[in-house]
Protein backbone atom coordinates (compact mmCIF):
# COMPACT_ATOMS: atom_id res chain seq x y z
CA UNK A 1 0.00 0.00 0.00
CA UNK A 2 1.58 3.25 -1.14
CA UNK A 3 0.60 6.74 1.37
CA UNK A 4 2.63 8.90 -0.93
CA UNK A 5 1.13 11.27 -3.03
CA UNK A 6 4.65 11.89 -5.25
CA UNK A 7 7.58 9.58 -4.62
CA UNK A 8 10.64 10.38 -6.27
CA UNK A 9 13.27 7.96 -6.97
CA UNK A 10 16.97 9.16 -7.61
CA UNK A 11 15.14 12.13 -9.71
CA UNK A 12 17.57 13.50 -11.98
CA UNK A 13 17.36 16.51 -14.25
CA UNK A 14 19.23 17.73 -17.02
CA UNK A 15 19.31 20.67 -19.28
CA UNK A 16 21.47 19.72 -22.36
CA UNK A 17 24.93 18.82 -20.40
CA UNK A 18 23.66 20.85 -16.74
CA UNK A 19 22.91 18.32 -14.20
CA UNK A 20 19.91 20.46 -12.70
CA UNK A 21 18.60 18.03 -10.28
CA UNK A 22 20.71 15.44 -8.45
CA UNK A 23 19.42 12.17 -7.30
CA UNK A 24 16.77 13.14 -5.26
CA UNK A 25 14.51 10.79 -3.30
CA UNK A 26 11.59 12.61 -1.75
CA UNK A 27 8.36 11.54 -0.63
CA UNK A 28 5.36 13.70 -0.43
CA UNK A 29 2.30 13.02 1.93
CA UNK A 30 -1.18 12.85 0.70
CA UNK A 31 -3.26 15.66 2.01
CA UNK A 32 -0.42 17.73 2.84
CA UNK A 33 1.27 21.65 2.17
CA UNK A 34 4.30 20.40 0.83
CA UNK A 35 6.87 23.30 0.41
CA UNK A 36 9.81 22.65 -1.56
CA UNK A 37 12.54 25.44 -0.56
CA UNK A 38 15.88 26.89 -1.79
CA UNK A 39 17.58 29.50 -2.42
CA UNK A 40 17.02 31.00 -6.29
CA UNK A 41 18.50 28.79 -8.97
CA UNK A 42 18.84 25.60 -6.87
CA UNK A 43 16.56 23.43 -9.42
CA UNK A 44 12.64 23.70 -7.71
CA UNK A 45 11.22 24.92 -10.64
CA UNK A 46 12.49 22.31 -12.94
CA UNK A 47 11.51 19.62 -10.39
CA UNK A 48 8.09 20.41 -10.21
CA UNK A 49 8.25 20.32 -13.48
CA UNK A 50 9.05 16.66 -13.44
CA UNK A 51 6.10 16.08 -11.40
CA UNK A 52 3.23 16.51 -14.17
CA UNK A 53 5.39 15.94 -17.15
CA UNK A 54 4.98 19.37 -18.09
CA UNK A 55 9.07 19.54 -18.06
CA UNK A 56 8.47 17.50 -21.40
CA UNK A 57 7.69 21.25 -23.22
CA UNK A 58 11.69 22.03 -22.68
CA UNK A 59 13.08 20.53 -25.60
CA UNK A 60 16.63 19.86 -24.00
CA UNK A 61 15.60 18.79 -20.68
CA UNK A 62 16.10 14.90 -20.20
CA UNK A 63 15.29 13.25 -17.20
CA UNK A 64 16.21 10.25 -15.26
CA UNK A 65 15.36 8.15 -12.23
CA UNK A 66 11.51 7.67 -11.20
CA UNK A 67 8.74 9.97 -10.10
CA UNK A 68 5.28 8.35 -8.60
CA UNK A 69 2.22 9.60 -8.55
CA UNK A 70 -0.10 7.67 -6.33
CA UNK A 71 2.14 4.75 -6.35
CA UNK A 72 1.99 4.90 -10.52
CA UNK A 73 5.13 5.00 -11.87
CA UNK A 74 4.43 7.94 -14.48
CA UNK A 75 7.33 7.98 -16.62
CA UNK A 76 6.35 4.47 -17.38
CA UNK A 77 6.44 3.82 -21.57
CA UNK A 78 2.50 3.54 -21.23
CA UNK A 79 1.38 5.99 -19.70
CA UNK A 80 0.10 9.19 -21.47
CA UNK A 81 1.67 12.58 -20.22
CA UNK A 82 -1.75 14.47 -21.01
CA UNK A 83 -3.29 11.73 -18.40
CA UNK A 84 -1.08 13.31 -15.82
CA UNK A 85 -1.32 16.72 -16.59
CA UNK A 86 -4.98 16.14 -15.90
CA UNK A 87 -4.68 14.51 -12.70
CA UNK A 88 -1.97 17.51 -11.79
CA UNK A 89 -3.00 20.77 -12.07
CA UNK A 90 -0.56 23.45 -12.16
CA UNK A 91 -0.17 27.23 -10.89
CA UNK A 92 2.44 29.62 -12.27
CA UNK A 93 4.78 31.94 -11.20
CA UNK A 94 3.31 34.89 -13.47
CA UNK A 95 -0.41 34.81 -13.32
CA UNK A 96 -0.95 33.38 -17.11
CA UNK A 97 -4.58 33.28 -17.48
CA UNK A 98 -5.32 33.31 -21.15
CA UNK A 99 -5.90 36.73 -22.11
CA UNK A 100 -8.51 35.46 -25.55
CA UNK A 101 -10.58 33.90 -23.21
CA UNK A 102 -13.04 35.45 -20.70
CA UNK A 103 -12.87 34.37 -16.98
CA UNK A 104 -16.34 32.68 -17.57
CA UNK A 105 -13.75 30.82 -20.50
CA UNK A 106 -10.47 30.23 -18.75
CA UNK A 107 -12.06 28.04 -16.25
CA UNK A 108 -14.53 26.26 -18.66
CA UNK A 109 -11.91 25.65 -21.47
CA UNK A 110 -9.97 22.38 -19.56
CA UNK A 111 -13.25 20.80 -18.79
CA UNK A 112 -14.62 21.40 -22.54
CA UNK A 113 -11.71 20.28 -24.42
CA UNK A 114 -10.96 17.39 -21.98
CA UNK A 115 -14.71 16.35 -22.82
CA UNK A 116 -15.27 15.62 -18.99
CA UNK A 117 -18.72 16.70 -18.64
CA UNK A 118 -21.44 16.20 -21.31
CA UNK A 119 -24.23 19.36 -20.47
CA UNK A 120 -23.46 22.91 -20.62
CA UNK A 121 -25.55 22.98 -17.06
CA UNK A 122 -22.97 20.66 -15.20
CA UNK A 123 -19.91 22.65 -16.96
CA UNK A 124 -21.57 26.16 -15.34
CA UNK A 125 -22.05 24.15 -12.21
CA UNK A 126 -18.24 22.91 -12.24
CA UNK A 127 -17.12 26.26 -13.29
CA UNK A 128 -19.29 28.28 -10.65
CA UNK A 129 -18.09 25.09 -7.78
CA UNK A 130 -14.57 25.66 -8.56
CA UNK A 131 -14.35 29.64 -8.75
CA UNK A 132 -15.92 29.17 -5.23
CA UNK A 133 -13.18 27.21 -4.08
CA UNK A 134 -10.34 29.26 -5.25
CA UNK A 135 -12.34 32.20 -3.34
CA UNK A 136 -12.86 34.08 -6.02
CA UNK A 137 -16.45 34.03 -6.96
CA UNK A 138 -18.14 36.87 -4.90
CA UNK A 139 -15.43 38.94 -6.40
CA UNK A 140 -16.19 37.51 -10.30
CA UNK A 141 -19.89 36.36 -10.48
CA UNK A 142 -21.09 39.82 -12.00
CA UNK A 143 -18.62 39.69 -14.52
CA UNK A 144 -17.87 36.14 -15.91
CA UNK A 145 -17.93 37.20 -19.31
CA UNK A 146 -15.11 39.94 -18.60
CA UNK A 147 -11.55 39.36 -19.69
CA UNK A 148 -8.78 38.76 -16.84
CA UNK A 149 -6.70 41.93 -17.54
CA UNK A 150 -9.15 43.95 -15.70
CA UNK A 151 -8.20 41.36 -13.01
CA UNK A 152 -5.89 42.28 -10.07
CA UNK A 153 -2.69 40.19 -9.65
CA UNK A 154 -4.16 37.88 -6.95
CA UNK A 155 -7.65 37.48 -8.20
CA UNK A 156 -5.46 36.03 -11.39
CA UNK A 157 -3.85 33.87 -9.19
CA UNK A 158 -6.76 32.59 -7.88
CA UNK A 159 -8.50 32.50 -11.31
CA UNK A 160 -5.34 30.22 -12.07
CA UNK A 161 -6.06 28.23 -8.88
CA UNK A 162 -10.00 27.81 -9.99
CA UNK A 163 -8.39 26.90 -13.74
CA UNK A 164 -6.77 24.12 -12.08
CA UNK A 165 -9.30 22.68 -10.09
CA UNK A 166 -11.47 22.28 -12.39
CA UNK A 167 -10.22 19.45 -13.65
CA UNK A 168 -10.71 17.86 -10.12
CA UNK A 169 -6.94 16.91 -9.78
CA UNK A 170 -5.42 15.18 -7.56
CA UNK A 171 -2.50 17.17 -6.51
CA UNK A 172 -1.76 20.76 -6.94
CA UNK A 173 1.85 21.81 -8.06
CA UNK A 174 2.43 26.09 -7.26
CA UNK A 175 5.36 27.49 -8.53
CA UNK A 176 6.42 30.54 -6.19
CA UNK A 177 2.58 31.33 -6.81
CA UNK A 178 2.83 34.72 -4.71
CA UNK A 179 6.44 35.97 -6.38
CA UNK A 180 4.74 38.89 -8.26
CA UNK A 181 1.38 39.18 -5.82
CA UNK A 182 1.16 42.00 -3.09
CA UNK A 183 0.80 41.12 0.49
CA UNK A 184 -2.77 41.77 0.74
CA UNK A 185 -3.10 39.51 -2.09
CA UNK A 186 -0.43 36.91 -1.30
CA UNK A 187 -2.25 36.37 2.47
CA UNK A 188 -5.54 35.42 0.81
CA UNK A 189 -3.54 33.01 -1.52
CA UNK A 190 -1.58 31.08 0.98
CA UNK A 191 -4.88 30.76 3.36
CA UNK A 192 -6.30 29.59 0.62
CA UNK A 193 -3.51 27.11 -0.24
CA UNK A 194 -3.90 26.26 3.54
CA UNK A 195 -7.39 25.40 3.63
CA UNK A 196 -6.90 23.18 -0.09
CA UNK A 197 -4.87 20.29 1.44
CA UNK A 198 -8.28 18.79 2.70
CA UNK A 199 -8.58 17.49 -0.43
CA UNK A 200 -6.18 17.65 -2.58
CA UNK A 201 -2.62 17.49 -1.84
CA UNK A 202 -0.44 20.76 -2.69
CA UNK A 203 3.40 21.26 -3.56
CA UNK A 204 4.33 24.83 -3.24
CA UNK A 205 7.85 26.21 -4.60
CA UNK A 206 9.23 28.89 -2.41
CA UNK A 207 12.55 30.50 -2.51
CA UNK A 208 11.00 32.25 0.81
CA UNK A 209 11.80 30.32 4.13
CA UNK A 210 8.96 32.07 5.77
CA UNK A 211 6.37 31.58 3.45
CA UNK A 212 7.21 28.07 4.03
CA UNK A 213 6.79 28.07 7.41
CA UNK A 214 3.63 29.52 7.24
CA UNK A 215 2.25 27.27 4.53
CA UNK A 216 3.36 23.71 4.89
CA UNK A 217 2.97 20.67 6.99
CA UNK A 218 6.36 19.27 5.07
CA UNK A 219 8.84 20.56 3.39
CA UNK A 220 12.05 19.57 1.44
CA UNK A 221 15.39 21.62 1.20
CA UNK A 222 17.12 21.85 -1.89
CA UNK A 223 20.37 23.19 -2.65
CA UNK A 224 22.16 22.89 -6.22
CA UNK A 225 20.03 20.35 -7.09
CA UNK A 226 20.59 18.21 -4.13
CA UNK A 227 18.14 17.31 -1.66
CA UNK A 228 19.67 18.26 1.72
CA UNK A 229 17.12 17.45 3.79
CA UNK A 230 13.02 16.89 4.57
CA UNK A 231 10.69 16.04 6.99
CA UNK A 232 7.96 18.19 9.02
CA UNK A 233 8.27 21.39 8.94
CA UNK A 234 8.08 21.71 12.32
CA UNK A 235 11.31 19.67 12.72
CA UNK A 236 12.91 20.91 9.90
CA UNK A 237 12.87 24.62 11.25
CA UNK A 238 12.65 23.33 14.91
CA UNK A 239 15.98 21.14 15.00
CA UNK A 240 17.70 21.00 11.26
CA UNK A 241 19.83 18.48 11.07
CA UNK A 242 22.24 19.98 8.23
CA UNK A 243 24.31 23.02 8.65
CA UNK A 244 22.92 25.03 5.23
CA UNK A 245 19.12 23.93 6.34
CA UNK A 246 19.97 26.00 9.25
CA UNK A 247 20.88 29.15 7.49
CA UNK A 248 18.47 28.32 5.12
CA UNK A 249 15.84 28.84 7.28
CA UNK A 250 17.66 31.56 9.29
CA UNK A 251 17.83 33.72 6.33
CA UNK A 252 21.54 33.54 6.12
CA UNK A 253 21.99 31.67 3.21
CA UNK A 254 20.22 33.46 0.01
CA UNK B 1 30.45 83.60 -28.85
CA UNK B 2 30.14 80.93 -31.59
CA UNK B 3 33.19 78.25 -31.46
CA UNK B 4 34.17 75.72 -34.32
CA UNK B 5 33.75 72.21 -32.82
CA UNK B 6 34.51 69.31 -35.29
CA UNK B 7 32.59 67.02 -33.08
CA UNK B 8 29.05 69.47 -34.06
CA UNK B 9 29.99 69.77 -37.24
CA UNK B 10 29.58 65.91 -37.76
CA UNK B 11 27.10 65.35 -36.29
CA UNK B 12 24.93 68.28 -38.27
CA UNK B 13 26.52 66.57 -41.47
CA UNK B 14 25.27 63.34 -40.50
CA UNK B 15 22.07 64.75 -39.37
CA UNK B 16 21.37 66.25 -42.60
CA UNK B 17 23.03 63.15 -44.70
CA UNK B 18 20.23 60.87 -43.18
CA UNK B 19 17.81 63.09 -43.28
CA UNK B 20 18.56 63.47 -47.34
CA UNK B 21 18.72 60.15 -47.73
CA UNK B 22 15.37 58.92 -45.89
CA UNK B 23 13.46 61.67 -48.27
CA UNK B 24 14.61 60.50 -51.17
CA UNK B 25 13.65 56.91 -50.06
CA UNK B 26 10.10 57.83 -49.80
CA UNK B 27 9.99 60.11 -52.29
CA UNK B 28 9.10 58.06 -55.01
CA UNK B 29 6.48 56.16 -53.18
CA UNK B 30 4.76 59.47 -51.99
CA UNK B 31 5.19 60.47 -55.84
CA UNK B 32 3.79 57.24 -57.11
CA UNK B 33 0.50 57.79 -54.68
CA UNK B 34 0.23 61.37 -55.47
CA UNK B 35 0.68 60.87 -60.01
CA UNK B 36 -1.55 57.91 -59.77
CA UNK B 37 -4.44 59.77 -57.98
CA UNK B 38 -3.73 63.20 -59.90
CA UNK B 39 -3.82 60.77 -63.43
CA UNK B 40 -6.53 58.67 -61.97
CA UNK B 41 -9.26 60.58 -59.99
CA UNK B 42 -10.31 62.64 -62.68
CA UNK B 43 -10.66 59.63 -65.44
CA UNK B 44 -12.84 57.75 -62.42
CA UNK B 45 -14.86 61.47 -61.71
CA UNK B 46 -15.97 61.54 -65.06
CA UNK B 47 -17.19 58.43 -66.17
CA UNK B 48 -18.77 57.41 -62.53
CA UNK B 49 -20.33 54.49 -61.04
CA UNK B 50 -20.23 52.83 -64.91
CA UNK B 51 -16.16 52.55 -64.26
CA UNK B 52 -17.05 50.48 -61.66
CA UNK B 53 -19.32 48.44 -63.01
CA UNK B 54 -19.36 48.78 -66.70
CA UNK B 55 -17.27 46.36 -69.25
CA UNK B 56 -14.71 47.76 -71.62
CA UNK B 57 -16.94 48.87 -74.05
CA UNK B 58 -18.75 51.01 -71.65
CA UNK B 59 -15.16 52.27 -70.30
CA UNK B 60 -15.86 50.35 -67.16
CA UNK B 61 -13.36 48.12 -65.42
CA UNK B 62 -16.28 46.07 -63.68
CA UNK B 63 -14.98 42.74 -64.97
CA UNK B 64 -11.72 43.58 -64.21
CA UNK B 65 -12.63 43.99 -60.38
CA UNK B 66 -14.77 41.01 -60.18
CA UNK B 67 -12.07 38.74 -61.63
CA UNK B 68 -9.43 40.61 -58.79
CA UNK B 69 -12.15 39.46 -56.22
CA UNK B 70 -12.87 36.20 -57.55
CA UNK B 71 -8.81 35.33 -58.07
CA UNK B 72 -7.73 36.56 -54.52
CA UNK B 73 -10.98 34.20 -53.03
CA UNK B 74 -10.29 31.01 -54.68
CA UNK B 75 -6.31 31.64 -54.31
CA UNK B 76 -7.39 32.02 -50.81
CA UNK B 77 -9.75 28.95 -51.02
CA UNK B 78 -6.37 26.77 -52.11
CA UNK B 79 -3.45 28.15 -50.53
CA UNK B 80 -4.82 29.42 -46.82
CA UNK B 81 -5.42 25.68 -45.04
CA UNK B 82 -2.12 24.33 -46.17
CA UNK B 83 -0.02 27.18 -45.57
CA UNK B 84 -1.80 27.92 -41.80
CA UNK B 85 -1.38 24.11 -41.40
CA UNK B 86 1.99 24.17 -42.70
CA UNK B 87 3.05 27.41 -40.48
CA UNK B 88 1.70 26.13 -37.74
CA UNK B 89 3.92 22.98 -38.35
CA UNK B 90 6.91 24.63 -38.54
CA UNK B 91 6.31 26.07 -35.18
CA UNK B 92 5.91 23.38 -33.46
CA UNK B 93 8.79 20.81 -34.82
CA UNK B 94 11.22 23.42 -35.45
CA UNK B 95 14.21 21.30 -35.28
CA UNK B 96 12.44 18.28 -37.55
CA UNK B 97 13.53 17.56 -40.76
CA UNK B 98 10.25 18.66 -42.73
CA UNK B 99 10.78 21.55 -40.40
CA UNK B 100 13.97 22.61 -41.43
CA UNK B 101 13.60 21.91 -45.22
CA UNK B 102 10.19 23.28 -44.92
CA UNK B 103 11.68 26.83 -43.17
CA UNK B 104 14.27 27.09 -46.11
CA UNK B 105 11.89 26.69 -48.67
CA UNK B 106 9.54 28.93 -47.28
CA UNK B 107 12.99 31.34 -47.38
CA UNK B 108 13.01 30.28 -51.08
CA UNK B 109 9.64 31.38 -52.04
CA UNK B 110 9.49 34.36 -50.50
CA UNK B 111 12.27 35.97 -53.41
CA UNK B 112 11.16 33.23 -55.92
CA UNK B 113 10.70 35.40 -59.03
CA UNK B 114 6.44 35.47 -59.88
CA UNK B 115 7.19 35.34 -63.22
CA UNK B 116 8.46 31.79 -63.46
CA UNK B 117 5.20 30.99 -61.16
CA UNK B 118 3.39 31.77 -63.79
CA UNK B 119 5.61 29.77 -66.25
CA UNK B 120 5.04 26.80 -64.04
CA UNK B 121 1.09 26.65 -63.82
CA UNK B 122 0.88 27.04 -67.48
CA UNK B 123 2.79 24.16 -67.84
CA UNK B 124 0.81 22.66 -65.82
CA UNK B 125 -2.46 23.35 -65.83
CA UNK B 126 -3.32 25.96 -68.87
CA UNK B 127 -1.37 23.87 -71.23
CA UNK B 128 -3.48 20.53 -70.30
CA UNK B 129 -6.57 22.13 -69.68
CA UNK B 130 -6.11 24.15 -73.05
CA UNK B 131 -7.45 26.98 -72.10
CA UNK B 132 -6.32 30.05 -69.51
CA UNK B 133 -8.67 29.92 -66.47
CA UNK B 134 -9.62 31.42 -63.50
CA UNK B 135 -8.26 28.16 -61.55
CA UNK B 136 -5.06 28.37 -63.26
CA UNK B 137 -4.83 31.64 -61.79
CA UNK B 138 -5.65 30.96 -58.96
CA UNK B 139 -3.28 28.51 -58.05
CA UNK B 140 -0.22 30.33 -59.24
CA UNK B 141 -1.67 33.41 -57.13
CA UNK B 142 -1.87 30.46 -53.91
CA UNK B 143 1.68 29.40 -54.14
CA UNK B 144 2.77 33.31 -54.11
CA UNK B 145 0.74 33.57 -51.38
CA UNK B 146 1.80 30.49 -49.18
CA UNK B 147 4.86 31.42 -47.77
CA UNK B 148 3.68 34.70 -46.56
CA UNK B 149 1.32 32.68 -44.63
CA UNK B 150 3.03 30.35 -43.83
CA UNK B 151 5.91 32.70 -42.17
CA UNK B 152 3.32 35.05 -40.31
CA UNK B 153 1.60 32.35 -38.80
CA UNK B 154 4.69 30.62 -37.49
CA UNK B 155 6.02 33.62 -36.30
CA UNK B 156 3.21 34.81 -34.83
CA UNK B 157 2.72 31.38 -32.98
CA UNK B 158 6.39 32.08 -31.92
CA UNK B 159 5.81 35.26 -30.01
CA UNK B 160 3.52 33.38 -27.32
CA UNK B 161 5.12 33.85 -24.66
CA UNK B 162 6.39 30.03 -23.12
CA UNK B 163 4.00 30.27 -20.24
CA UNK B 164 1.05 30.13 -21.88
CA UNK B 165 2.58 26.83 -23.54
CA UNK B 166 3.23 25.37 -20.17
CA UNK B 167 -0.57 26.36 -18.99
CA UNK B 168 -2.14 24.96 -22.16
CA UNK B 169 -0.53 21.33 -22.05
CA UNK B 170 -0.76 21.55 -18.74
CA UNK B 171 -4.73 21.20 -18.92
CA UNK B 172 -4.10 17.56 -20.33
CA UNK B 173 -5.39 18.12 -23.60
CA UNK B 174 -3.05 16.66 -25.45
CA UNK B 175 -1.17 18.32 -28.50
CA UNK B 176 -3.69 19.07 -30.95
CA UNK B 177 -5.91 20.61 -28.40
CA UNK B 178 -3.74 22.94 -27.07
CA UNK B 179 -2.50 23.67 -30.02
CA UNK B 180 -5.45 24.55 -32.44
CA UNK B 181 -7.86 25.32 -29.46
CA UNK B 182 -5.70 27.41 -27.39
CA UNK B 183 -2.47 28.55 -28.64
CA UNK B 184 -3.88 29.35 -32.16
CA UNK B 185 -6.43 31.47 -30.92
CA UNK B 186 -4.34 33.21 -28.75
CA UNK B 187 -2.11 34.34 -31.55
CA UNK B 188 -5.06 35.19 -34.06
CA UNK B 189 -4.82 38.59 -34.24
CA UNK B 190 -1.00 37.87 -35.81
CA UNK B 191 -1.75 35.01 -38.01
CA UNK B 192 -5.15 37.40 -39.65
CA UNK B 193 -2.66 39.71 -40.50
CA UNK B 194 -0.29 37.86 -42.52
CA UNK B 195 -3.40 36.73 -44.34
CA UNK B 196 -4.53 39.90 -44.95
CA UNK B 197 -1.08 41.12 -46.09
CA UNK B 198 -1.03 38.10 -48.26
CA UNK B 199 -4.64 38.67 -49.92
CA UNK B 200 -3.11 42.22 -50.78
CA UNK B 201 -0.31 41.00 -52.11
CA UNK B 202 -1.61 38.63 -54.51
CA UNK B 203 -3.98 40.88 -55.60
CA UNK B 204 -1.58 43.47 -57.05
CA UNK B 205 0.34 40.61 -58.48
CA UNK B 206 0.68 40.87 -62.73
CA UNK B 207 3.30 38.32 -63.92
CA UNK B 208 1.79 35.35 -62.25
CA UNK B 209 -1.19 36.28 -64.25
CA UNK B 210 0.50 36.43 -67.85
CA UNK B 211 -0.03 32.85 -68.94
CA UNK B 212 -2.46 31.60 -66.65
CA UNK B 213 -5.56 34.09 -66.05
CA UNK B 214 -6.09 35.23 -69.49
CA UNK B 215 -7.94 38.21 -69.46
CA UNK B 216 -12.16 38.83 -69.43
CA UNK B 217 -12.66 42.29 -69.91
CA UNK B 218 -15.87 42.65 -71.79
CA UNK B 219 -18.67 40.86 -69.49
CA UNK B 220 -18.52 38.77 -65.67
CA UNK B 221 -16.92 36.07 -65.02
CA UNK B 222 -19.32 32.76 -64.89
CA UNK B 223 -17.22 29.62 -64.54
CA UNK B 224 -13.58 29.34 -62.87
CA UNK B 225 -12.42 26.77 -65.80
CA UNK B 226 -12.72 30.26 -67.92
CA UNK B 227 -10.40 32.65 -68.71
CA UNK B 228 -10.58 35.84 -66.03
CA UNK B 229 -9.33 39.44 -65.55
CA UNK B 230 -7.72 41.15 -62.66
CA UNK B 231 -6.73 44.48 -62.12
CA UNK B 232 -3.30 44.67 -62.64
CA UNK B 233 -3.50 42.71 -65.60
CA UNK B 234 -5.98 45.13 -67.39
CA UNK B 235 -3.37 48.04 -66.55
CA UNK B 236 -0.35 45.83 -68.04
CA UNK B 237 -2.68 45.09 -71.18
CA UNK B 238 -3.84 48.88 -71.40
CA UNK B 239 -0.77 50.77 -70.83
CA UNK B 240 0.64 48.55 -74.34
CA UNK B 241 -2.08 49.78 -76.51
CA UNK B 242 -1.03 52.95 -78.07
CA UNK B 243 -4.80 54.77 -77.52
CA UNK B 244 -5.08 57.66 -75.05
CA UNK B 245 -8.14 56.82 -73.36
CA UNK B 246 -6.67 53.09 -72.82
CA UNK B 247 -4.10 55.18 -70.78
CA UNK B 248 -6.49 57.11 -69.02
CA UNK B 249 -8.75 53.82 -68.40
CA UNK B 250 -5.41 52.58 -66.95
CA UNK B 251 -4.65 55.24 -64.85
CA UNK B 252 -8.26 54.99 -63.06
CA UNK B 253 -8.09 51.06 -62.84
CA UNK B 254 -3.96 51.83 -61.05
CA UNK B 255 -6.46 54.20 -58.36
CA UNK B 256 -8.87 51.77 -57.82
CA UNK B 257 -5.86 48.95 -57.21
CA UNK B 258 -3.86 51.34 -54.86
CA UNK B 259 -6.98 51.96 -52.81
CA UNK B 260 -7.90 48.22 -52.23
CA UNK B 261 -4.05 48.15 -51.55
CA UNK B 262 -3.69 50.61 -49.10
CA UNK B 263 -6.98 50.12 -47.60
CA UNK B 264 -6.09 46.75 -46.83
CA UNK B 265 -2.43 47.90 -45.88
CA UNK B 266 -2.99 50.95 -43.54
CA UNK B 267 -4.92 49.65 -40.99
CA UNK B 268 -2.70 46.65 -41.11
CA UNK B 269 0.28 48.26 -40.29
CA UNK B 270 -1.38 50.59 -38.09
CA UNK B 271 -2.19 47.56 -35.99
CA UNK B 272 0.98 46.12 -35.96
CA UNK B 273 3.59 45.57 -33.33
CA UNK B 274 3.16 41.76 -32.68
CA UNK B 275 4.43 40.25 -35.93
CA UNK B 276 7.71 41.12 -38.03
CA UNK B 277 9.00 38.96 -41.20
Amino acid sequence: MNNYAIETRKLTIFYGENRVINRVSLKIPKNVVFALMGPSGCGKSTMLRAFNRILELNKDAKIMGKVFLMGQNIYAPNIDPSDIRRKVGMVFQYPNPFPHLTIYENVAMGIKLNGLLKSKEEVERRVKWALKRAWLWDEVKDRLQDYPSNLSGGQNQRLIIARALALKPKVLLMDEPTANIDPVGTRKIEDLIYSLKEEYTVVIVTHSPTQAARVSDCVGFLYLGKLVESGRTKEIFERPQHELTEKFVTGELV
Amino acid sequence: MWKFSLRMAKDRVFIVAVSAFTILTVYPLLHIIYSVARNGLPVIMERGPTFFTGGMSEAGIGPAIAGTFLLVLLSSLIGLPIAFLVGVYAYEYPDSLIGRTTQALLQIMLEFPTVLVGVFVMDIIVLPMGTFSALAGAFALAIIMMPYVAVYTKEAMRQIPFTYREASFGLGVGRVKAIFRILVPLAKRGITTGILISMAKVAGETAPLLFTAGGLYESYPTSVTEPVGAIPLLIYTLIQSPSKDAHSMAWGASLVLLIFFLGVFIPIRRSLKVVRL
